[in-house]
């Protein structure tokens, strides 16, 4: 099993290197060194990270880590392609990212020890957001992040996390008094208020987070892992349709309460009347850019991402739009690909959910695939313009420390899951 | 000469990026084959291909059955063949009983074993317990015959085989 990881890595690595090479070309036109030196450095990260892998989980999942390899090389490379600096800084956090991954996969080899601190993590989660709220500095119309010393964080890519965790150990110990109704409302059993009340204050947390943070983004996300979840829990379709309704109520208020909420959505539907204009200016560019791809890109460094200033066309193509310019440079073909990279990382995520024994296990792996997959689908709709724009990351590719660290945890947390599925089956 | 490179890199990465999913994508394929070729449960369908080894407890000359009467996921009338020492009920695909698509089914559920002649029934730490004439089971207890075990939405009757 890890040597299938070893080599799925050695092929992510060879990706890597003929992507940092053609950049570098179409750069300097010439071949220099510096791009075998950065892939030794991802090499060397990863070979860690493997080896501390085959040593304490050698059961665990072989997909998992070099499908992480493969999105971070297609997003240092096209990161590298924007700015070199922002490269290096995306390098460090990928190292730090892959600490993280080696300490989770340390600390919770056995993932049950994770369930005692349920809520521990939920509290957390609470006071990281709280944090943002309080202290956070607004970026571009919604606040996100805080800023200790000279370091930027978005504390709500933890608190995903941490919430998450919270749910899969709430939901496995309430399961039963959930999934089975208690009274009938209009002829439906709903189960009892003390048992869906702390399910009810997250529904109505996330949509507070959508006023107070000003984020669509992150207050859908939340909102969706919980539903997710309450449904892979108690099976009850009845959770799903209700919570859709009373988020379709709350985006209906927020629209008509919230400005910024209101230009998403202006941007999001009438982006040509006025393309100049703050609202759409982001979201045109990246239509055109993706167009700009066409079926098999420009090619590695001879897209057009930078303007004759040196910035990018699509203000935070780095970060938001990294997804258009992976369109642009490798065309329909390579933003399909990474499209099914995530595919198969969600399929992992949710194959270890049905193989793991116990509850809590299984709602964490679903929980965390959910979070992943719709985080994705949520960014990628709104730079292709399918759903109103949001600032998320994508995973592992977008430039961004808390992000790619928070992912590399996620990661970690799924090879725990899967050590202990595979070995119960030996 | 540098056009020429930079087409290569570029039809190599996107090779290579269509390798790599390939080769995952691949095993989704055997997943799916793997499971279904270890659903063994069908009527008349029971013995196993392989003697039983030999075994330190005594089998019956014919092995006991557990009849399905009660069951989401099995055919009702489909028969766990008690022809090995110990046979294993869960989802885990290797079981003797797979009982996979019950989500109140754990992986390694219970185990029954030959005990003499005489079956036993032992729960595993499964999450939702295993039942012996409605009684969920804290220790190994022994089967007779016309006894109602269930695991899950599956109820089985234990029917004795004949001893020699």
């Amino acid at each position: 099993m890890r040597n299938r990881e070893l080599g799925l890595i050695a092929l992510a690595l060879l990706i890597a290197t003929a992507g940092f090479a053609a950049v570098q070309l179409a750069r300097a036109q010439e071949f220099a060194s510096s791009p075998l030196i950065a892939a030794a450095f991802f090499a060397g990260a990863y070979l860690v990270a493997h080896l501390v892998v085959r040593a304490t989980l050698p059961d665990a999942d072989p997909y998992v880590l070099p499908i992480t390899a493969v999105l971070t090389a297609i997003g240092l490379i096209e990161i590298y392609r924007i700015d070199a600096t922002l490269a290096r800084d995306q390098g460090i956090w990928i190292v730090i990212g892959l600490v993280l991954f080696i300490g989770v996969i340390i600390a919770f080899r056995d993932i049950r020890r994770l369930e005692t601190l349920r809520y521990t993590c939920g509290a957390l989660a609470v006071v990281l957001l709280l944090a943002t709220i309080t202290l956070g500095a607004q970026v571009n119309g919604a606040r996100l992040w805080i800023r200790i010393g000279g370091l930027q964080i978005q504390p709500g890519e933890f608190a995903k996390i941490l919430l998450v965790i919270f749910l899969a150990g709430y939901l496995r110990e309430r399961r039963e008094v959930l999934a089975a109704p208690t009274r009938k409302v209009l002829g439906v059993g709903v189960p009892s208020l003390r048992h869906s009340l702390p399910l009810l204050i997250i529904a109505g947390a996330s949509l507070v987070l959508l006023v107070a943070m000003n984020d669509l983004g992150s207050s859908l996300l939340f909102y969706v892992i919980a539903l997710a979840m309450l449904y892979i829990a108690t099976g009850r379709l009845l959770f799903v349709g209700l919570g859709a309704g009373l988020f379709a109520l709350g985006a209906a208020a927020a629209v008509q309460i919230t400005p910024h909420v209101q230009t998403r959505i202006d941007g999001w539907l009438h982006p040509w009347a006025n393309e100049q204009a703050q609202c759409c200016y982001q979201i045109t560019q990246s239509i055109y850019t993706i167009a700009d791809g066409g079926v098999l890109g420009a090619g590695f460094g001879r897209g057009l991402i930078l303007n004759s200033a040196g910035g990018t066309i699509i203000p935070f193509a780095q970060t938001d739009f990294i997804y258009s310019v992976i369109a642009n440079e490798m065309g329909l073909v390579g933003a399909a690909a990474v499209i099914l990279l995530y595919l198969l990382l969600a399929w992992r995520g949710f194959r270890i959910a049905t193989t793991a024994d116990d509850g809590f296990s299984k709602l964490l792996a679903a929980g965390l695939a959910t979070a992943v997959a719709f985080q994705v689908f949520v960014i990628v709709g709104g730079v292709i313009r399918l759903l109103p724009l949001t600032g998320l990351t994508l995973p592992f590719v977008s430039y961004g420390g808390s992000s790619v660290t928070a992912n590399f945890a996620i990661a970690g947390l799924l090879l725990c899951i899967s050590q202990r599925a595979n070995r119960e089956r030996v | 000469m540098v056009d020429q490179a930079l087409l290569l890199l570029r039809i190599g990465v996107l090779v290579l990026l269509y390798l790599f999913v390939w080769r995952i994508a691949r095993t989704a394929i055997r997943d799916v084959r793997g499971s279904s070729e270890s659903m063994i449960l069908s009527p008349g369908h029971g013995f196993d291909p392989k003697p039983p080894p030999a075994a330190v407890p005594v089998m019956p000359a014919t092995p006991g059955r557990l009849v399905v009467v009660a069951s989401d996921i099995l055919p009702l009338g489909a028969a766990v063949v008690l022809d090995q020492p110990e046979v294993l009920l869960g989802r885990d695909p290797r079981a003797a009983a797979v009982l996979d698509g019950d989500d109140f089914v754990s992986g390694r559920h219970a185990m029954v074993r030959a005990r003499g002649g005489a079956p036993t029934v032992t729960d595993l730490g499964s999450t939702n317990g295993t039942y012996v004439n409605g009684e969920r089971i804290a220790a190994e207890t022994p089967l007779h015959e016309g006894d109602e075990v269930a695991v899950g939405s599956t109820r089985m009757i234990y029917e004795p085989g004949a001893t020699p």
